[in-house]
């Protein structure tokens, strides 16, 4: 399988504090993998650089063998288009219900008449098991679905990656599964991701590779069980740290 | 510590200046964002309808009621109707209806786009392939530059109505002789540059108002300050910025 997504060497501070030091991986056609680190190591910061929410300072980002760190704001629209990002608060609209919000990409990107976004609409509200909040406003929901709206509005476009930011923080044992269980089904259907987490279980039940950031770089790639036999000590000390 | 504030004054005023300019390049491209506009021209313009009659209104009555008695010692009475209208439309009106709206929809903007910031919905505007200047601020600024205009126009008329009924209430002033006078004072380019100023000031608050709400960084704390600061802020340049567009208003039409 070809590499969807290439990241080089990416450096990124902010003011004095240096965050990124050299961040290099590749995301494959249809693969998900887990982003795994300590707080503050620069998880989501990372997450937020691929589809330019944050600059980098130096380094490449290849999509589809093109690079898109070079784009200015307006190139990156279409890009957004196609690699998507669902927030760790859901980051919904507040002021439209739970249809508009769905809906808001597809009125914006697509020429699909009204009929047809409600029919998308409804189809993505059975995939998040929600049928019933189509006119429910963000205020309306708990965090859990206000999570999973977030994560059906990410994916309306039918994106080719999708990056995923702490999805399951803060939830409860039955929402992390709701959750876990639309991705599962989003991976089914052959998109790509990026799962930041600290969540090491669901980590591991969801991704094909899992990626674990220290100090600034990659300290660990490999897969689900390549992490579980790993007898370097940065690893088996992380996983006792985080479990 | 000075030069750390006048050097961050600086850099907010050459945000400020991209921010203006960055709209005003999407103002003139598509895609436009219609029902959007007529939403905060709604939000800003009619619903502050009711406030802006009592002001006009009350400034009206107030006025007449003060040069009237203050006058009558001097047998000046008739000159009234002339002072009236005139300080109305060109100072009054523009002045409190504009310091008015920014207090009431100037940090409104400042919260809502704060909030909206703090909450990410800002980044998910981007993040959905979107431009937060197209969705949030182009908007709210034609909303404000249209409707400030007409609000004071409507206020200094109010104004007027309620110096009319005082001058006939209390001065026995016939009502046909109060019109004339008022007709007789005010001239049609008057009425344009009162519009024109409170174009500019319905601009100055939009503006003020939109980036201090992507500024806005220190959650429900930072909403606050952020609306805060915007009140201060615009009524500052209101001010300011009246003396010198009156003055250029006097050259041009005087």
């Amino acid at each position: 399988m070809m590499n969807i997504l290439e990241v080089n060497n990416i450096h990124k501070s902010f003011d004095e504090k240096h965050i990124h030091k050299g961040v290099t991986f590749y995301l494959k056609q249809g693969e998900t993998i887990g982003l795994l680190g300590h707080s503050g190591t620069g998880k989501s910061v990372l997450l937020r650089s691929l589809i330019g929410l944050e600059h980098i300072d130096e380094g490449e980002i290849k999509f589809h063998q093109k690079r898109i760190d070079t784009l200015t704001e307006t190139q990156l629209y279409p890009i957004r288009t196609k690699i998507s990002y669902a927030f760790q608060s859901g980051a919904l609209f507040d002021s439209i219900n739970v249809f508009e919000n769905i809906a808001y990409p597809l009125f914006e990107h697509t020429k699909l008449s009204e009929d047809e976004i409600e029919g998308r609409v409804k189809d993505i509200l059975k995939i998040i098991n929600m049928e019933d909040a189509y006119h429910l406003m963000p205020s309306d929901l708990s965090g859990g679905m206000q999570k999973r709206v977030g994560l059906a509005r990410a994916m309306a476009l039918h994106p080719e990656i999708l990056l995923y930011d702490e999805p399951t923080a803060g939830l409860d044992p039955l929402n992390v599964e709701m959750v876990l269980e639309v991705m599962a089904r989003f991976k089914e259907q052959g998109l790509s991701g990026i799962f930041v987490t600290h969540d090491i279980p669901a980590a591991k039940r969801i991704c094909d590779r899992l990626l674990i950031l220290k100090e600034g770089r990659i300290g660990f790639n490999g897969t689900v069980e390549e992490f579980e036999n790993s007898t370097d000590p940065f690893v088996q000390t992380f996983m006792a740290s985080e479990e | 510590m000075i030069a750390a504030k006048i050097k961050n004054d600086m850099r907010t005023l050459g945000e400020i200046m991209i921010l203006s300019k960055d709209t005003f390049k999407c103002m003139f491209s598509r895609p436009f964002y219609l029902g959007r506009l007529f939403e905060q021209i709604i939000h800003l313009g009619v619903e502050s309808l009711s406030i802006t009659i009592v002001i006009g209104v009350v400034t009206g009555l107030v006025m007449t009621l003060q040069f009237g008695y203050g006058l009558e010692k001097f047998g000046g009475t008739l000159y009234v109707p002339a002072i009236v209208s005139l300080s109305l439309m060109r100072e009054l009106a523009p002045i409190f209806t504009s310091l008015l709206i920014a207090g009431r929809i100037g940090s409104g903007i400042s919260a809502e786009i704060g909030a909206m910031n703090v909450t990410q919905q800002v980044d998910a505007i981007r993040a959905l392939g979107t431009n937060p200047l197209r969705v949030l601020v182009v908007p709210r600024v034609l909303a404000a530059i249209l409707s400030l205009p007409l609000l004071t126009t409507l206020s200094a008329f109010m104004g007027i109505l309620g110096g009319l009924s005082i001058a006939y209430l209390e001065f026995n002033m016939p009502a046909g002789f109060y019109i004339n006078k008022v007709l007789a004072t005010i001239k049609l380019t008057d009425v344009f540059g009162s519009m024109a100023k409170c174009a500019f000031f319905g601009l100055v608050i939009a503006i003020l108002a939109c980036y201090r709400g992507f500024q806005t960084r220190e959650g429900t704390i930072g909403v606050g300050e952020a609306a805060k600061w915007v009140v201060v802020r615009t009524s500052i340049v209101i001010l300011i910025s009246d003396f010198f567009l009156s003055k250029i208003l006097i050259l041009l039409f005087d």
